[in-house]
C-alpha cells in the first residue's frame, strides 16, 4: 500500500540522516532495517526496528555513546524504535529464548553504514537459514501455537486483535516467513486476504492515533456504515489466512522426529480404504473430481477424517469449494449416522471451515460469521455453536459426562444444537430458530417424534438457565414446574446438556463450577420429581378427545404415558387390548428406531413381568428399555425395546412368530424360562466395571416403595432383579428400564398388599438385589 | 462511607438489583460463591442413593455507600432478598476508610 510505503521511506530519510550526523566515521557499522520496516509495512504508528550491525562486541562497546547519541536523535524525532545490536556472526547463531532476532532478519534490509560490513553478513545468512530451517520452522509453528492458544485458536472473536488472533496479520507474516524459509513465493491467493488486513489496520491506527489492533465494536462501527459485513469479510479473509498458517504449522511439526514418525505415518497410511487415501496425516480423494457433487462420498469424508482424527489435504479442500448439491439429496439417515459419530462436533468444525455446512444445510448461511453484539458471547453465532457441539465431547464434568453416555438419542441433542440459534439475527431468535429446525427435518424426512424432540429442546433451550439464575431451587414448586414442561427423564437430559454446552460455549471460562452446581440442582431436583411422578400422576378415567376404548386403556397409567406415545401408537394399543379382551394376553412385536420392540397387554399375575424379561433374555437378545405400567382396570401394559445382535428376527421371518408364541405362552404363565436362562448366564463371562448400587425408599411417594438399581447390564440382568422383587412377594407397580454404554438403570415402584415395603424389609432386599446383578 | 457485603440466594439477585436501582444505588459488584450458614446443606437423593451437598451456591453483593444512606440500602436488600426460609442469606457492615476513582483521582464520597 502507498502510505506504508511512504511512511517507510520518510523514515529511511531520517535514520539515513541521524546515522550521517552522529555515527558515521565514529563507529564502523552498518544499520538494517528489519521486521515491519523491513518489509517496507511501516503502519502509521507501529514500532520501527533496526539492526545496528558492528564488527566486534568490542567496537560497540567503545563507541557506546556515540550509539546513544544516534538513537536518542531517532527518538527526538518522534520514532519508536526498536533496535538489537548484533555482530554477523552472532546473527548466524541460534539464540535460545531469542529466535525473534532470526526471524526477523528473514526481512533484512540494509538502510546505512558499511557496505563490507553488511556483506559479512550477506555472505554467511543464506547458508545459515538453509542448514538451520528446521530448528527455525519448528520454533516458528511452536511460537504461532502459543499465540493462536492466547486466543482460544478461534479466529471467531466478536472484537478481534487483527495483528495477533489466529487469521491476523501475524500469520499473514508467519506464512511469509515459512515460504522465505522454504524457499516459496506468498500464495497469490491470500493477496487479497492481506490487502484486507492491512486496510483495516491503517484504518485502526489511523483513528486512533496510536499502535490499536483490536477491531473493537466502536471501531467496526467507525470504519464501516455496515460492520455487520464489515466483520463478515473479515472471517472470510482471517478464515483463508487461518487455514493456510495452520497446513504450515501442521507441516513444520510433522517434520520432527523422522524414524518415529515414519512408522507412525506408515500406520497411519494403513487406515487407506477404496474411497480415501491416507497421506502425511491428510485424507485425500481417491477420485477427487467426484467430491465436487458426490454427496454420500462428501459425507463419507469428514465421517472417515473425524474418525481418525485427521485433517482434509489442501488438494481435498480445494476440490470441495466446487461442491454443489440439491436441497432434496440430504436425507435423515445420512444426517442421524454423521451426527451419532464419537467426534460428530470435529468433522461439522472442518464441513463449516469448508463452506460444505453452509451448502448441505443452506439456513446455516444466515448464522456463518454473525456477530451478535452482547454483554456475554465472545464468539460469532456458528463459532459458538461448533464451541457448543465440542463442549459435550466428552464434557469435562463427570457427571455430565454420564449423562452423554446415557443419552440414547445423541444425534437429537447434537441436532438440537445446531438449530438452537440458527434463527438469531433478528426478533424472536427462540421460536424462528424452532421453526427452522421443523422445516429442515421436514425436508429431511425426520420421523415425527425426532423433529417434535428437537423443536422442543430448541423451544426451551434457555429455559434451565432461566430456572438456575430466576427460581428458589429448594422450592418444590419450582421442580414440579419444570418437570410439567420437560415431561420426561430423557428429555431432562438432553434439555441439561444442551443447556451445559450452551452456556460453556458462551466464551472460555463461562460454566464455572458455580453455575455447573446450579444446573445439576436443577437436573437432580426435576429428575426426583419425574421419577416420583411415575408414581403418583395418573391418567384420570375420562380424558379430552379419546374415545370411550382407548379412555378405559389409558385410564390408570402414568401421566409420563401420553407424552411418550403418540396417537397412532395409542391406537395400536387399542386394538391390542380389543385381541387381549377375548384372548386374555396379547403380543405385538414391531421395529421402531433400528430396535425390536415388543408390547404385551396382559391381566397381572405374580412375576409376569420377570418372566417376559426372562423370555427375551431366553432369545439372546439384549433388553434396551422397557417398562411396566397397571391401568385402572388391572391391565398390565409392558413394554421392551430389544437388540436382536444375531439378526435372528430380520433373517428368519418365522421367529417373529416363534417369539410372539412364546411371550404370549410366557404372558398366561405357560412357559418356563428359567432353564433356558441358566445355560445362558454361564455363556456370558464378562469382566464387572463398577459396582452395583441400589437405593430403596420409602420416602419418594406415600404409596409405594421406590427401589433404583445401577448395575453393570449382562444377559437376563432384567429378569433376575424381577424375579428377586417378585420372589420375594412384592408386586411391582411401575418400572422403567434404559440401558446405556453397558450400565442397566432401572427404577421400579413396588407395593405390598396396596401400601409400601416395610423399611425392616429393606435391607434383605438391597442384599438380595445387589447379588442379582452380579450374577 | 461504610461497605455492605450481603450474601444471598442467587434467584434473589434480580430482585435485589431492581430494588436498590429503585433508591439510585447503580454501582455494586457481583460474585458467585459458594457457602453455608447454620443452614448446613442438605442431602439430595440421585437413583436411590443419597449426596451430603455440604456448600450450597449462593450470590454475593458489595456496594460502598455513602453513611447517610447505610440503613436505607440494607433494609433494601434484606427486603428484596427474603423469603423468610433457612438459607436467605446476611449482610455484613464495614467501615471504608477511603476510595479512589481510578480514572480521573476523585476520593472519598465523590468517587463513589
Amino acid at each position: 500500500m502507498q502510505v506504508l510505503a511512504e511512511r517507510t521511506a520518510s523514515c529511511e530519510v531520517t535514520i539515513r540522516s541521524a546515522y550521517a550526523s552522529t555515527l558515521e566515521g565514529k563507529l564502523p557499522c552498518a544499520i538494517l532495517a528489519v521486521g515491519g520496516f523491513g518489509r517496507a509495512e511501516l503502519f502509521p504508528h507501529s514500532d520501527v526496528d533496526i539492526l545496528v550491525l558492528v564488527e566486534s562486541a568490542d567496537a560497540a562497546q567503545a563507541a557506546k555513546a556515540d550509539l546513544s547519541v544516534f538513537l536518542r536523535s531517532l527518538w527526538d524525532a518522534g520514532m519508536r524504535l526498536s533496535h538489537s545490536v548484533h555482530t554477523p556472526d552472532e546473527c548466524c547463531q541460534i539464540h535460545e529464548g531469542n529466535t525473534e532476532l532470526s526471524i526477523s532478519l528473514l526481512d533484512q534490509r540494509l538502510l546505512a553504514g558499511s557496505v563490507a560490513i553488511y556483506e559479512k553478513l550477506d555472505k554467511k545468512l543464506p547458508d545459515f537459514l538453509r542448514a538451520k530451517e528446521l530448528i527455525l520452522t519448528r520454533k516458528l509453528a511452536e511460537l504461532a501455537r502459543s499465540r493462536h492458544s492466547k486466543f482460544h485458536a478461534t479466529i471467531y472473536h466478536l472484537e478481534p486483535d487483527i495483528k495477533e488472533t489466529p487469521g491476523g496479520l501475524r500469520d499473514v507474516h508467519l506464512v511469509q516467513w515459512f515460504g522465505k524459509l522454504g524457499g516459496r513465493a506468498f500464495p497469490p491467493e491470500l493477496q487479497a486476504s492481506r490487502d484486507f488486513l492491512f486496510g483495516l489496520r491503517y484504518g485502526l491506527h489511523h483513528r486512533a492515533g496510536r499502535d490499536k489492533n483490536v477491531l473493537d465494536f466502536e471501531s467496526q462501527d467507525a470504519l464501516s456504515s455496515q460492520p455487520e459485513e464489515l466483520m463478515r469479510d473479515y472471517y472470510r479473509h482471517a478464515r483463508a489466512v487461518h487455514r493456510c498458517a495452520l497446513w504450515m504449522i501442521d507441516a513444520a511439526e510433522t517434520t520432527r522426529d523422522k524414524s518415529l514418525l515414519e512408522q507412525f505415518r506408515s500406520w497411519r497410511g494403513r487406515l487407506s480404504n477404496s474411497d480415501f487415501t491416507v497421506s502425511r496425516d491428510q485424507v485425500l480423494a481417491r477420485s477427487p473430481q467426484q467430491l465436487r457433487s458426490d454427496l454420500p462420498l462428501v459425507l463419507r469424508l469428514f465421517t472417515f477424517a473425524s474418525r481418525h482424527g485427521l485433517a482434509l489435504a489442501a488438494d481435498t479442500e480445494a476440490r470441495l469449494v466446487e461442491f454443489h448439491t440439491q436441497l432434496g439429496d440430504l436425507q435423515w439417515p445420512a444426517v442421524a449416522a454423521l451426527l451419532r459419530l464419537p467426534r460428530a462436533a470435529s468433522a461439522l468444525r472442518q464441513m463449516n471451515a469448508t463452506g460444505i455446512l453452509n451448502k448441505i444445510l443452506p439456513e446455516w448461511k444466515e448464522i456463518e460469521c454473525l456477530v451478535v453484539r452482547d454483554f456475554y458471547h465472545r464468539y460469532t453465532v456458528d463459532e459458538h455453536t461448533i464451541v457448543a457441539l465440542e463442549m459435550i465431547e466428552p464434557a469435562h464434568d463427570a457427571r455430565l459426562a454420564t449423562l452423554f453416555e446415557e443419552t440414547g438419542r445423541i444425534e437429537l441433542l447434537r441436532l438440537a444444537l445446531i438449530f438452537h440459534d440458527i434463527g438469531k439475527g433478528d426478533g424472536d431468535h427462540v421460536r424462528q430458530s424452532a421453526e427452522i429446525a421443523r422445516a429442515v427435518m421436514l425436508r429431511w424426512n425426520a420421523p415425527a417424534e425426532d423433529i417434535d424432540t428437537v423443536e422442543f429442546l430448541v423451544l426451551q433451550h434457555i429455559m434451565l438457565s432461566s430456572v438456575m439464575s430466576k427460581r428458589d431451587l429448594a422450592d418444590p414448586a419450582t421442580a414440579r414446574d419444570l418437570a410439567a414442561q420437560v415431561g420426561t427423564v430423557e428429555n431432562l437430559k438432553l434439555l441439561t446438556l444442551l443447556t451445559y454446552a450452551d452456556i460453556g460455549a458462551v466464551f472460555p471460562g463461562a460454566m464455572t463450577p458455580w453455575r455447573l452446581e446450579q444446573l445439576w440442582r436443577v437436573y437432580l431436583g426435576t429428575h426426583e420429581e419425574l421419577t416420583r411422578e411415575l408414581e403418583t400422576d395418573r391418567i384420570p378415567a375420562s380424558i379430552e378427545g379419546a374415545s370411550t376404548e382407548e379412555a378405559a386403556l389409558l385410564a390408570g397409567l402414568p401421566a409420563r404415558f401420553l407424552r411418550t406415545h403418540s396417537k397412532t401408537e395409542i391406537a395400536m394399543l387399542v386394538g391390542l387390548a380389543r385381541e387381549q379382551a377375548t384372548e386374555t394376553a396379547a403380543v405385538a412385536i414391531d421395529r421402531r428406531y433400528g430396535a425390536w420392540r415388543a408390547t404385551i397387554l396382559a391381566a397381572d399375575r405374580q412375576a409376569l413381568f420377570a418372566s417376559l424379561a426372562g423370555a427375551l433374555a431366553g432369545f439372546g437378545f439384549n433388553i434396551l428399555k422397557a417398562e411396566a405400567f397397571s391401568n385402572a382396570r388391572g391391565m398390565v401394559l409392558d413394554t421392551f425395546a430389544f437388540e436382536d445382535p444375531h439378526r435372528n428376527l430380520e433373517q428368519n421371518p418365522e421367529e417373529v412368530d416363534r417369539l410372539q408364541r412364546v411371550l404370549l405362552r410366557t404372558a398366561l404363565g405357560k412357559h418356563n424360562v428359567n432353564q433356558i436362562l441358566d445355560s445362558r448366564k454361564r455363556a456370558h463371562k464378562q469382566k464387572r466395571r463398577f459396582a452395583p448400587k441400589v437405593g430403596i425408599s420409602n420416602h419418594a411417594v406415600p404409596n409405594a416403595t421406590l427401589v433404583e438399581v445401577l448395575a453393570e447390564d449382562r444377559p437376563g440382568l432384567l429378569h433376575d432383579l424381577a424375579s428377586v422383587i417378585s420372589g420375594a412377594g412384592y408386586d411391582i407397580d411401575v418400572v422403567l428400564i434404559d440401558t446405556e454404554a453397558h450400565k442397566a438403570l432401572d427404577v421400579f415402584y413396588l407395593k405390598q398388599q396396596g401400601g409400601q415395603v416395610p423399611e425392616e424389609a429393606h435391607g434383605e432386599l438391597h442384599q438380595r438385589l445387589i447379588a442379582a446383578c452380579g450374577l | 462511607m461504610k461497605k455492605i457485603e450481603a450474601v444471598i440466594q442467587p434467584h434473589k439477585l434480580e430482585e435485589v438489583k431492581e430494588a436498590l436501582k429503585g433508591i439510585g444505588v447503580d454501582g455494586m459488584t457481583i460474585t458467585e460463591v459458594r457457602g453455608h450458614g447454620r443452614q448446613k446443606g442438605h442431602k439430595e437423593v440421585y437413583r436411590g442413593m443419597e449426596y451430603q451437598v455440604d456448600l450450597l451456591p449462593k450470590v454475593k453483593i458489595e456496594a460502598v455507600v455513602a453513611d447517610d444512606r447505610v440503613d436505607e440500602v440494607a433494609t433494601t436488600i434484606a427486603k428484596a432478598a427474603r423469603s423468610g426460609k433457612i438459607g436467605d442469606g446476611k449482610i455484613f457492615i464495614y467501615d471504608v476508610v477511603d476510595a479512589i476513582r481510578i480514572r480521573n483521582d476523585d476520593r472519598g464520597e465523590s468517587a463513589l
